[in-house]
């Protein structure tokens, strides 16, 4: 069950429903009744984007500029920002792409999805992979209509003492699952993967993480916050297995939440899964509202009721766009959240 | 300059202050002492807008303008400072970024214009090496991972900057080792100023060494029952509290 | 530390399932298998009234219409739910028997196992020891309950359910099934159809329950299943403290154990739920037999201000799949869940809670330590969640797990809700090994391996022994550092 398959099928039978546990909180089944017509192509020329003008264009499921530029060669440095732009309104489409890093190679990935239609429904799927002493830093910025059903799914291999890198920051849809599947060899490689969401009105984004490790002296830090207001909602579902023989692995998973108004709504699934013994693993998982005696403290030294909520709740993702190692795509993230945070 | 008229305020429906009177002129220094669960930091919270706090009767006003009806920043703006007894510790929100975000909004409040970054910077680097406080500590997330000492000094810091009318001082010696006592009640005592009124609460007679109060009020039950000069605090000190817990 | 020490003599002194004996006695059993003849022999057998049988007679047909649940983390064969004695008893005459009347091979094995029957022994301890009233469930039957009318000159009944539907038929059809529906779940299901004995409590309003009452479950029949029902109901501010034990004879085969337990708090009533749950495990190096230890306990937390605590320390069973849980629907209510999961040899648990925030100003806590060895699996599972009018509701979850060996798993699937935004959850999880370093700094202070093991982890799961009453404390001690022989070496 996919949402790739459903679009290639034309089968509303075929999309994942809360029958599903790994789709308990998203469920794609009981909200589309029909499934919609196949996007058209589109020629348009698009204004930049959050990163500017794009190296790799995906529009309405078809690409536009060399594709070749996500994949990395042994041993050289690249950024490339990749647009995936749904200009399209009440149609369906899927794409595929794949971003490899050679061999002690280097790409900063800065990926944005852009929603300029209404209510289409889309899967992209990634199949990304870093060679041996490779680093890919990826930077996605998801700003999808507040009536697209939209999914994402990166599915990550490392080899031995590659660097993998995630900063995921959206602002949902009306349905939207942003996916990352790793598979982590242990052995020198390492994962950072955090994300933020800044969910209002009926938006919905869920970000779930499976990272499985297989090898010795794997490590894994993910730290995800979130803020949810209106009759937003937000899920969250991380999953870290330590296979059999994975000793030595490192892993903290952090979910943090916010919620900002009566019916806004969190749901979150942190789960340790462990088949060796000598590790250390650790979870946790907050949610609640702003804290008051903060807000309180804040207030006190002359700060008006909403911009102390505002300062706290930037300072509350803050804390993820710290942890962007590249300086340029840092910046365009703090100013993307503050841009965001305007609405929440 | 601060003037509390029969004071009534409530937790939960629990009433803590029962009718507190009590009047600081400007330029004074008074101290209120009282035992444990007098009333000490109601008072202090009341004063300073705290939600939870429920006035039920009296009026407290600061220089004649009714300081209850108004919102925890307004009363801010107005020059109420409360150094906090436990300073918050605000992740992600830089010391540097706090106190700027802090005073550009009470003057914006007091129709003044903002202050320019390199004047803000300035006066900043100037009162922290008053107060012996390293600069680029300042730039890390306020008060998170500070020592207790650190962070009183932090509180100080906000007041030079501020400048407030009235200081209200809560605790302010708890968790601080000698050294720490004498750096905070210097800077408190620079602070000292005709326009300025202090309110300085406390347990112990320890801080009054150090910051030379002009009264001093004694806190039992939710009401003053008793006032004196200087001396009333170290007679506090020899005797206890306990000959005003009947009398409340 | 004397606590330690006494553990460290006793893992010494003891083998590692001590009460895996079998009684030799004359029991009756139902035919083999399920059917409707057979949930009307059992009713028959307790002499129920027609609307019992009834009600079990619905349960039956929904049954058949469910299928066995798979999510959780455990994997055993299917079981054949027609190869299985759904009633056994000891052979004796019908109707309450006074102690007297008990066959003596029965009290032998209740002494046996540490659970003195007789109210003068237990008068007879130690000066200043508080009394514990005793329910002795023998497969499918009651046999004794001791303190009765001690306990009902203050107006408490503590009774076999047989007894109280008999004789309490008011209670009972307002409050059985309440608190978890007949359909709530395919075990729960099966139980409410074939359910032969528990215990029956009631606090009346006001009262303190003087002593602690008890249960204790034994298995003892082959081929056999146990379904076990209790029902709790503790009245306007009244308070009780239950405690269950549980155990069974080292067989080949697995037998069943699906319990169901409701618990009913009125207004600032308390109840405080302690299991010791040390079911035969299986053989630790064949993992052949055990029992399956499929419970549903749930506590409905009705009143304003009412309060229920589940302590649980899980030893036993082959395979267990049991999460205590609070509805808390009065406001202000709080519930709570301590639990020790140990599991070693074969042994699969996956065992929580759920904290059903519905009140205002509900609040919840969770302290879970699981603790894994051998080739083991354990689980742990929860959900908390918050519904719209639980405004100002808070969770704080601490769930820790430990690994002994390489072989072992443990998994920690917390599930959370939130649906206000006036809600407060804290959730931490830790998984780690056994220290070596810690091991062998307390074994250089001249404590050999098990000794040092037995050490770490009592410190390890401390918090929540120190939930239990101060005896059983004590007994879950031994029984933790007893079920974790031979996990280290």
């Amino acid at each position: 069950m996919s949402v790739s398959q459903a679009i290639a099928a034309g089968d509303v039978a075929l999309l994942p429903s809360r029958r599903d546990e790994d789709w308990r909180w998203t469920d794609l089944r009981g909200l589309i009744r029909a499934m919609p017509p196949v996007s058209p192509a589109s020629e348009r020329r698009f204004e930049a984007g959050a990163f500017g003008d794009g190296d790799v264009l995906m529009v309405n499921g078809v690409v536009r500029g060399d594709v070749e530029a996500l994949i990395v060669p042994a041993g050289e440095r690249r950024t490339v920002r990749l647009r995936v732009i749904a200009d399209t309104s009440h149609t369906a489409h899927g794409a595929d792409l794949s971003v490899s890093v050679g061999e002690a190679g280097e790409l900063t990935l800065l990926e944005s999805y852009e929603g300029l239609g209404e209510g289409y429904l889309t899967e992209t799927r990634l199949n990304l992979s870093v060679d041996a002493g490779g680093r890919l830093e990826r930077i996605v910025l998801a700003a999808d209509a507040a009536d697209a059903v939209a999914v994402s799914t990166a599915t990550v291999v490392l080899a031995k003492g590659a660097r993998f890198e995630q900063t995921t920051l959206t602002t949902g849809a009306r349905r939207q699952r942003l996916e990352t599947r790793i598979a982590h060899p242990g052995e020198g490689a390492t994962v950072r993967m955090d994300a933020g969401y800044l969910l209002d009105g009926q938006r919905h984004a869920d970000l779930t993480t499976a990272v499985a490790h297989e090898g010795v002296g794997g490590e894994t830090s993910q730290l995800t916050k979130g803020i949810v207001r209106d009759q937003a909602r937000g899920v969250f579902q991380g999953r870290i297995v330590v296979e059999k023989g994975a000793d030595k692995t490192d892993a903290r998973m952090g979910h943090h939440a916010l919620i900002l108004s009566e019916k806004a709504e969190i749901d979150a699934k942190p789960e340790l899964l462990i088949y060796a013994d000598d590790v250390s693993c650790a979870h946790g998982n907050t949610i609640g509202a702003l804290d008051e005696d903060a807000l309180f403290y804040a207030r006190q030294r002359g700060i008006p009721d909403a911009q102390a909520r505002a300062m706290l709740a930037e300072a509350f993702v803050g804390e993820v766009v710290d942890r962007i190692a590249n300086d340029e795509a840092r910046d365009v993230a703090r100013q993307w959240v503050a841009t965001h945070l305007g609405a929440v | 300059m601060l003037s509390i008229n029969n004071l009534r305020a409530s937790v939960e429906d629990k009433e803590i202050l029962k009718g507190l009177t009590l009047d600081v002129p400007a330029g004074e220094v008074h101290a209120i002492m009282g035992p444990n669960g007098a009333g000490k930091s109601t008072l202090s919270y009341v004063l300073s807008g705290r939600g939870g706090y429920e006035v039920t009767d009296g009026s407290a006003t600061l220089n004649g303008e009714d300081l209850l009806a108004l919102e925890p920043d307004e009363r801010a703006a107005k020059g109420v400072f409360l150094s906090f007894q436990y300073p918050l510790e605000i992740p992600g929100v830089p010391a540097l970024t706090f106190l700027r975000t802090a005073l550009n909004a009470q003057r914006k409040a007091r129709g003044e214009d903002e202050i320019a970054a390199p004047a803000f910077l300035k006066l900043v680097r100037e009162k922290a090496a008053e107060l012996k406080i390293d600069f680029d500590m300042l730039k890390r997330s306020l008060n998170v991972g500070f020592s207790g000492g650190e962070k009183k000094r932090m509180e100080i810091l906000q007041m030079a900057i501020l400048q407030p009318k009235l200081l209200i001082l809560d605790e302010t010696d708890s968790g601080l080792d000698i050294d720490a006592l004498r750096i905070v009640s210097e800077g408190v005592n620079a602070m000292r100023a005709p326009d300025r009124a202090m309110l300085v609460i406390t347990h112990y007679q320890r801080l009054l060494d150090h910051i030379k109060p002009d009264r001093v009020h004694v806190l039992s039950a939710g009401r003053i029952v008793a006032s004196g000069g200087p001396e009333l605090a170290l007679q506090l000190e020899a005797e206890g509290y306990d000959k005003y817990a009947s009398a409340a | 530390m004397v606590a330690v020490k006494q553990t460290v003599e006793h893992v010494e002194s003891l083998e590692a399932y001590k009460h895996g004996f079998i009684t030799d006695i004359d029991q009756e059993f139902a035919p083999k298998g399920l059917n409707a003849d057979i949930v009307r022999f059992i009713s028959a057998k307790k002499d129920e009234p027609e609307w019992m049988l009834q009600w079990r007679l619905e349960a039956f047909e929904r049954w058949l219409a469910m299928e066995e649940p798979t999510w959780a983390k455990v994997n055993f064969p299917r079981i054949d739910y027609q190869d299985a004695y759904y009633y056994a008893a000891p052979k004796a005459k019908d109707g309450p028997m006074s102690l007297d009347e008990v066959d003596p091979e029965l009290l032998a094995t209740y002494a046996k196992l540490g659970i003195p029957l007789k109210e003068q022994e237990v008068l007879a301890g130690v000066q200043g020891a508080p009394k514990y009233a005793v329910d002795a469930v023998f497969d499918s039957v009651s046999v004794v309950t001791t303190f009765k009318k001690e306990l009902a000159a203050v107006g408490v009944i503590f009774c076999s359910m047989s007894e109280a539907i008999r004789e309490h038929p008011e209670l009972v059809k307002k409050y059985l099934g309440s608190v978890v529906p007949t359909s709530d779940n395919y075990f729960a299901c099966l139980n409410s159809a074939v359910f032969s004995d528990g215990s029956f409590v009631y606090v009346p309003p006001g009262v303190r329950c003087p002593m602690e009452l008890s249960t204790y479950f034994r298995i003892n029949a082959a081929e056999s299943g146990q379904f076990e029902r209790t029902l709790i109901i503790v009245d306007k501010g009244a308070y009780v403290s239950y405690l269950e034990g549980c155990t069974a004879p080292m067989r080949d085969e697995n037998q069943l154990h699906a319990a169901v337990v409701e618990l009913v708090a009125l207004e600032d009533a308390e109840i405080k739920y302690s299991t010791v749950q040390n079911w035969y495990p299986g053989d630790p190096k064949t993992g052949k037999g055990g029992i399956y230890n499929f419970v549903t306990k749930r506590a409905d937390c009705r009143g304003d201000r009412s309060k229920v605590s589940w302590t649980q320390v899980e030893t036993g069973s082959a395979v267990t799949w049991k999460y205590p849980s609070c509805v808390l629907r009065g406001n202000d209510s709080s519930g709570e869940f301590y639990s020790i999961a140990v599991t070693n040899g074969f042994q699969q648990a996956d065992t929580g809670t759920k904290m059903i925030h519905l009140g205002a100003n509900t609040k919840s806590r969770i302290i879970s330590k699981g603790i894994s060895a051998g080739k083991s699996s354990n689980t742990y599972r929860g959900l908390v969640s918050a519904h719209p009018k639980a405004k100002g509701a808070r969770n704080f979850t601490q769930c820790d797990s430990l690994l002994i060996g390489k072989d072992c798993a443990a998994h920690t699937v917390p599930y959370v809700e939130a649906r206000n935004g006036q809600s407060v959850f804290e959730h931490e999880a830790t998984t780690t090994r056994l220290s070596d370093d810690q091991l062998f700094y307390v074994m250089q202070r001249g404590l050999n391996q098990e000794e040092a093991v037995a050490l770490l982890v009592n410190g390890f799961v401390k918090d929540v022994l120190q939930q239990l009453p101060m005896e059983f404390a004590v007994e879950a001690q031994k029984l933790v550092a007893i079920s974790l022989e031979g996990s280290v070496g």
